[in-house]
């Protein structure tokens, strides 16, 4: 298979659109602008991050990577943010736990000789990384607000047997860890059986040997499966606090903020 | 033994009332008259916006709030136990201070009326009576000054709340507890108290010693409650 795919090729590709789009006007599902649009949108969307990429790609190494990777931080930060917008403090903590995952892994990466510095390889492997450590510590919230919530009984009762904050939410710290990281196990198990990752499927695609490919999603997908656990982690353990007075009392996530913006 | 000086809060306006050694205390009234508050600032899961609050002559803040919690110890309406064994549940107060005794399970589960074998069973596998008692052994294992009950048997059965009740009495006759307990059921209240509380809109309406204030009621409001 030729790794370039022509214009023309590329033109066909209207047909996998018609579909959808015949299914709407016979069902009359009024969905048919929706297709289209969302349908152009994606193609320019890509195009436009292809030729961006290709403009960093050409970039010095030392302008383009911590240009690119800042960007991303900062989307995924307010991104994530989403999650816990009630909570006081959840932007920057975010921010700093992204910063500090992906410099991590990143350091890792070029110790061990596992990526080059080049904008390349950099770019998309850290946005792979950053992208799943932002839905990690979205979800870790999530499951943080609901869990304190669900458990505020347990709590009580923890604080009132006189356990510190640390000590009472060590079951919820537990539980989120544990929600955060089950995903990522169950996805290594089945990693190859039942569908082929994408990174190695573009990479076969692209035309480098499947043995190489493996290699690269190797190191990809546990460097998600380590960055996922640290973001989680990070989150959980800084976030936990915010529930609690310093007199050691329970607040629920509105209460913190009221808390927080009284603190001024 | 706890006194509140001029104390609001939330709902609670003004409060100024002592508990004193050895009394069994009732604080009874309509919902939403911040009964449960209450029970949350006598051992400061919730610190009042005003007033004062003293235990054992001592302005509250200057006890440290875990001693303070461990003396001054807190059933709720439900078990919340956590999860893992009955003793792990029993072991928990007195593990945070490194105070707890091996054996020690088996006065606790005396008191509360289980039999020791229960000790190895997970949580989950226990009735909602036998959680609750549960529950209690945990407060008890803290050796708490106070207990404060927050409903102890609203949310059991009738038979079981019989029980519950039976073994509180036993325990707080037999070892001279101070005790503070919220309740809506008035029989309960006869049963297990000397001194009553009637909370009304957030003040104290009426207090006197028990059964006598509940046969002789002085206020409308508490002879209107009464009657409802």
């Amino acid at each position: 298979m030729s790794p370039e795919i022509s214009n023309q090729s590329l033109l066909f590709l209207i047909i996998f659109v018609v579909v959808p789009l015949s299914l709407s006007y016979f069902y009359q599902l009024g969905m048919s602008k929706n297709i289209i649009v969302s349908s152009l949108r994606g193609t320019i969307q890509l195009f436009a991050i292809g030729y961006i990429l290709t403009f960093l790609f050409d970039l010095n190494a030392f302008i383009g990577i911590p240009f690119m990777i800042t960007v991303m931080i900062v989307i995924a930060s307010f991104h994530a943010r989403k999650k816990g917008k009630e909570l006081p403090y959840v932007l920057p903590t975010i921010f700093f736990g992204l910063i500090l995952v992906e410099v991590s892994v990143l350091s890792l990466w070029l110790l061990f000789d596992m990526v080059e510095f080049t904008p390349s390889e950099v770019i998309p492997m850290s946005g792979m990384v950053i992208g799943n450590s932002m839905v990690a510590m979205g979800l870790a919230l999530e499951r943080m607000k609901s869990e304190f919530t669900e458990n505020s009984g347990r709590l009580l009762a923890a604080l009132s047997l006189g356990a510190e904050p640390k000590q009472a939410s060590h079951l919820i710290v537990q539980r989120t860890l544990n929600a955060a990281l089950i995903p990522n196990v169950d996805r290594i198990k089945t990693i190859g059986l039942v569908q082929l990752p994408g990174m190695m499927t573009g990479l076969i695609l692209g035309g480098v040997e499947p043995i190489m490919a493996i290699k690269y999603q190797l190191v990809i997908s546990l460097s998600i499966f380590s960055s996922v656990s640290l973001s989680a982690m990070f989150v959980t353990l800084v976030m936990y606090k915010h529930f609690f007075t310093k007199n050691k009392q329970l607040l629920d996530s509105e209460e913190a903020l009221k808390e927080y913006s009284s603190r001024g | 033994m706890i006194e509140f000086k001029n104390v609001s809060h939330g709902p609670l306006e003004n409060l100024s009332f002592k508990i004193e050694q050895n009394d069994r205390a009732i604080l009874f009234g309509p919902s939403g008259a911040g009964k449960s508050t209450m029970l949350f600032l006598f051992n400061r899961l919730k610190d009042p916006e005003q007033g004062e609050i003293f235990y054992k002559g001592k302005p509250i803040e200057e006890v440290p709030i875990t001693t303070l919690r461990q003396k001054v110890g807190l059933l709720l309406q439900s078990p919340n136990l956590f999860p893992g064994t009955v003793l792990d549940n029993l072991k928990y107060g007195p593990s945070l201070t490194n105070s707890w005794e091996p054996g020690a399970e088996e006065k606790l589960l005396e008191y509360v009326q289980l039999p020791l074998d229960i000790k190895d069973r997970d949580v989950d596998h226990l009735s909602g009576g036998q959680q609750q008692r549960v529950s209690l052994a945990r407060t008890l294992a803290n050796e708490p000054e106070v207990l404060l009950l927050d409903e102890p048997t609203s949310a059991l059965d009738n038979k079981t709340a019989e029980d519950i009740e039976h073994v509180l009495k036993e325990l707080i006759e037999a070892h001279n507890l101070t005790m503070v307990m919220v309740t809506h059921q008035m029989d309960q209240a006869r049963r297990l108290g000397t001194k009553g509380l009637f909370m009304h809109e957030g003040r104290i309406q009426e207090t006197g010693e028990l059964p006598g204030m509940l046969d002789d009621p002085k206020t409308k409001e508490l002879k209107e409650y009464l009657q409802e």
